[in-house]
């Protein structure tokens, strides 16, 4: 909420600006109208580059810059357009632009942006193509960070950078060149050249500002309080879990107390020399200077048991079975091989059975020091099993999103914690056998045999190969029940699916676009998928076992486990090459939208990480500045608004910037309903002005409720910035920005609505009230119950509700907005009535009901 | 039955390394270029009975690797792929004797059908 100093400074903006610098009133629709059209554009372009990461298309770097370019076009005419109609209040967006048009020109440039001294990232910082800075080790992590379902310790990586400073400094450079060269001209044996430069190297001295640097990360991974957490310092050297496997070669290490974290730095680095890695970089013909390493530091997990899976087992991969191992405490054991380990050979199909296990007798767990001395006395030996059947399953689904995810086998590094809680503590390409690549004839072969249930429906929206049994959702049951591994088959692609897109193998929608925001989160996630397939719900049966060929467009009956191998084992992805990969990263750069509350301290032009924040940012403030114009109803009356007829409790004034009213209107300061010709406002009103949704008995406040409503001000506080103070409804032929600044509450509906899926979004923000905050927030929280439940994006915070919907067809947008024009009606004065929490519950029912009434039309 | 051969003649790499894997999946025996030099000293060996090619590169465009084709292999389909497509561009190919004109970024399904028709074409003319 804005502090009273706030609402001083919106009020003297508005009232000390000087007319004469002003944009004229009747410019202002056209120059927002422009900026509508901008944001339109800018749009369908991103929605058009997040349809080329499915594989479908063949695109060229050309196409990537060409687009980059068009964007920034659009993205500085915005801006330039919002400063002149704001008297240039927003100087500071053209720097912002700049920063992040610079940033996407050294992306298509071709060199990896290096901020210059940094020698530390955290996980999260970590970008696709910075393999040879971090490592690949810390690279897969910071991936599997965009899956939500997977859990990941706190890391943080120290540099390609910081190992050559370390050599540097100490001078390590020129003698360890001449003590390999000695190995490989076989001058000298492994073991001399080894165990010489590991000793000079942990001889050395970590240059200050590193050891600085090493020492703070690792203070900010100790929850604040050094030496109450243990650290796993492990090698992630560069070429190691990429197309080398370098597996258990360098050393980490474990339960590493914060005043060891610089000597096992060094510890690490020098395990880059150790006998087994020098020999197998000879034998892999890779001894060379440019061996380097970097570290990453992991917060520990407080293990129960941990171990290794191997999602595919690599010497029999036509068995489709996954081999586990785990051991009590910290998996040290499992990954050195030592006794005490149980294995598992496991079925990749759910509910995963066990197909074979092997139970060994363990000791005592291994446990980080503190725990050691009350551990030690309990810890009989003992014969069952250290996994239930359960553990297993939830393992198993991990490893399998995590493959799904990386298209490759895998070799993944897991730890349960305490709580039953599972974290990846490593996710590398498992190294099979490479069997020659399956030949067109012999793949043909393997689908000989299955039924073709469809083919060529459709678009794909990501290429790849999933099977599993079909999963038909249309409700919010079915998307709870659905399985792990399931097709997923829809009518529609409604955002929603999202939530379950990390569990499935492969989606099928009848109604879709692939430039929807479902698509994208496919593709996101890499499941197989595709849209429009018109068929899919009437030809498929639930629980019919299908195999789906998005690389060729084709549905079969049953699993065929030759075309899933064929895609984890045989095919290079599209995603391995340079082109894919540069689109990614500028994707990362343009399409994520972090600005979402304009009420949020953080939207402002320096909170713009994206392109669409920008465009996001320059919409809001163009809006802000057309309803600032005018101060109330006759200002806006007097320069063309008009006033809409009604028997609602309701002074609309509408503004019609092109299209939102029929042209027979005219000069007429009174508007019938009938002559709204907005698309979107159409469905609004026609939600408004439902019968029986809008109360207009006058509601007794109870004393409490006056009470509070006594010591609250006015509306125009709400939204941290300045309002109208009229009911105002900003129209366009498919446009509506509609304010509601009703009683003590504020409502506000923007919304776009038209024929191409990928332009159509609504956001909703209502927040106030008269009663205390405990009221207002249980309206809020109906609100917000209501619209999640129809499908909306919905965050709340204390009596603040915001709403969002993108990507439906135009129908299913007409209905969401016929869905809030009664919702605007009904809770208007439900915060004096929601008494009690359990009201909330209550008018969820009753809301339901007046929803199932007809609606006049 | 011999197998359909095709060249693919793109400076963007990117365009024959992913063609050149879905066409043998088709059956097509395939050929990929960088530069339109050595496409066309290939070309002076033989006839591949479907070409594709972008039209701006370096040397010998497009157009100018077209009219070239066109004189050697005049049985020869050639369909013309770009980044620049334009309505002139796409009239003066065709009259250049192009089969199809696809304007990139273009489907994989697209010019596989494409060069299913060429295929087709040429077949029938032999």
């Amino acid at each position: 909420m804005l502090k009273l100093g706030g609402v001083f400074t919106v009020l003297k903006n508005l009232l000390g600006r000087k007319k004469e610098n002003q944009a004229p009133f009747s410019d202002l629709f056209v120059w927002f109208q422009n900026i509508l059209k901008k944001n339109n554009a800018a749009m369908e372009l991103i929605a058009d580059m997040g349809g080329k990461m499915g594989g479908e298309f063949i695109f060229d770097k050309k196409y990537l810059s060409d687009n980059v370019k068009k964007l920034q076009e659009l993205v500085r005419s915005s801006a330039y357009d919002l400063n002149y109609i704001t008297d240039n209040q927003y100087l500071e967006l053209y720097g912002v632009i700049e920063d992040l048009a610079k940033k996407l020109e050294i992306e298509l440039s071709g060199k990896i942006v290096i901020p210059g001294a940094k020698r530390i990232y955290d996980l999260n910082e970590i970008e696709d193509g910075m393999e040879d800075l971090v490592g690949y080790k810390a690279c897969n992590l910071s991936r599997i960070l965009n899956l939500s379902e997977v859990k990941v310790p706190d890391s943080f990586a120290v540099t390609v950078g910081g190992f050559r400073d370390y050599m540097a400094y100490n001078n390590l450079f020129e003698t360890i060149e001449g003590a390999v060269k000695e190995y490989s001209d076989e001058q000298k044996s492994v073991e001399s050249v080894s165990n010489a430069t590991q000793l000079r190297i942990l001889g050395g001295e970590i240059p200050p500002e590193l050891r600085r640097q090493i020492l703070a990360a690792g203070e900010r991974l100790s929850c604040g309080k050094p030496g109450s957490c243990y650290f796993a310092v492990r090698s992630s050297a560069v070429g190691e879990d990429g197309d080398l496997s370098f597996a258990g070669l360098h050393d980490s290490f474990l339960n590493v107390q914060f005043n060891e974290l610089l000597s096992h730095y060094k510890k690490v680095l020098a395990s880059l020399y150790n006998q087994a890695s020098l020999e197998y970089r000879l034998r892999m013909n890779v001894l060379s200077l440019e061996m380097a390493m970097p570290v990453l530091y992991q917060k520990m997990i407080k293990s129960h048991v941990s171990g290794v899976l191997f999602t595919l087992d690599p010497n029999r991969p036509e068995r489709a079975e996954s081999l586990l191992s785990a051991s009590l405490g910290l998996g040290k054991v499992v990954v050195e091989g030592q006794e005490g380990v149980d294995t598992f050979r496991i079925s990749r199909n759910p509910p995963y059975p066990i197909v074979e296990q092997q139970i060994r007798s363990k000791s005592p767990m291994e446990t980080p020091p503190e725990k050691d001395a009350s551990q030690k006395g309990t810890g009989e030996p003992s014969g069952d099993p250290c996994l239930t059947s359960k553990e297993i399953s939830a393992i198993m689904d991990v490893g399998l999103i995590l493959e799904r995810y990386f298209k490759r086998p895998l070799d993944v590094e897991w730890s349960m914690d305490e709580d039953g809680q599972l974290w990846i503590l490593q996710a590398r390409q498992l190294n099979m056998p490479r069997p020659k690549r399956m030949q067109h004839t012999k793949l043909k072969g393997a689908t000989e045999g299955h039924r073709v249930l469809f083919k060529n429906r459709g678009m794909i929206a990501y290429r790849g190969i999933g099977a599993g049994p079909v999963w038909i959702v249309e409700n919010d049951q079915d998307l709870n029940h659905f399985p792990r591994g399931g097709v997923l088959v829809s009518h529609f692609s409604p955002p929603w699916l999202a939530k379950v897109i990390p569990r499935a193998t492969a989606i099928i929608t009848d109604v879709g676009a692939v430039t929807g925001h479902m698509a994208t989160v496919a593709r996101e996630f890499r499941v197989p998928t595709i849209v429009g397939a018109e068929v899919a719900t009437e030809l498929l049966a639930p629980n019919q076992e299908v195999t789906v060929d998005t690389e060729k467009n084709i549905v079969y009956e049953g699993l065929i486990q030759e075309l899933i191998h064929h895609q984890l084992l045989d095919v290079p992805s599209f995603e391995t090459t340079r082109e894919f990969q540069l689109l990614r990263r500028l994707l990362k750069k343009i399409a994520p939208l972090s600005l979402t509350d304009p009420a949020d301290p953080g939207f402002t032009p320096r909170g713009c990480q994206t392109f669409h924040d920008v465009m996001r940012f320059v919409h809001e403030k163009a809006f802000q500045a057309l309803v600032q114009a005018g101060k109330d109803s006759r200002s806006f009356l007097r320069r063309g608004g008009k006033r809409l007829k009604s028997h609602l409790p309701l002074d609309l004034v509408l503004i019609d910037i092109g299209g939102g009213l029929a042209e027979e209107v005219g000069k007429e300061m009174y508007v019938e309903p009938e002559k709204i010709t907005s698309t979107p406002m159409k469905a609004l009103w026609q939600g408004l002005s439902s019968p029986n949704v809008w109360n207009t008995e006058p509601i007794p406040v109870d004393f409490k409720g006056l009470m509070s409503s006594l010591t609250r001000t006015q509306s125009s506080e709400l939204l941290g910035n300045a309002l109208p103070s009229v009911n105002l409804a900003v129209l366009g032929s498919n446009y509506v920005n509609l304010s509601l600044p009703l009683g003590y509450h504020f409502t506000a509906v923007d919304a776009a609505i038209g024929s191409s899926p990928e332009n159509n979004n609504i956001s909703f923000r209502f927040v106030g009230g008269v009663t205390d905050i405990t009221r207002r927030s249980r309206r809020a929280t109906l609100l917000a119950n209501i619209l999640e439940k129809a499908g909306f994006k919905v965050k709340m915070n204390g009596d603040l509700v915001i709403a969002r919907a993108i990507n439906l067809s135009e129908e299913q947008m007409m209905h969401q907005l016929l869905l809030i024009g009664k919702l605007i009606g009904f809770a208007r004065q439900l915060d004096v009535l929601m008494k009690n929490d359990e009201d909330v519950a209550y008018y969820f029912q009753k809301f339901r009901e007046q929803l199932e009434k007809p609606v006049e039309t | 039955m011999e197998k359909t051969t095709v060249c693919i003649l793109d400076d963007e790499a990117i365009v024959g390394d992913r063609l050149k894997p879905e066409l043998e999946d088709d059956g097509y025996e395939v050929e990929v270029f960088t530069d339109s030099a050595s496409a066309l000293t290939r070309v002076n060996e033989t006839c591949f009975d479907i070409f594709i090619t972008d039209l701006k590169m370096e040397g010998v465009d497009g157009m100018g690797f077209l009219e070239r084709v066109k004189e050697k292999c005049p049985e020869s389909e050639v369909i013309v792929i770009t980044g620049y497509a334009t309505m002139e561009t796409a009239r003066e190919s065709l009259i250049k004797g192009a089969y199809d004109f696809i304007a990139k970024p273009f489907r994989i399904g697209e010019i596989k059908a494409a060069v299913k028709k060429a295929k087709k074409k040429a077949r029938h003319r032999r």
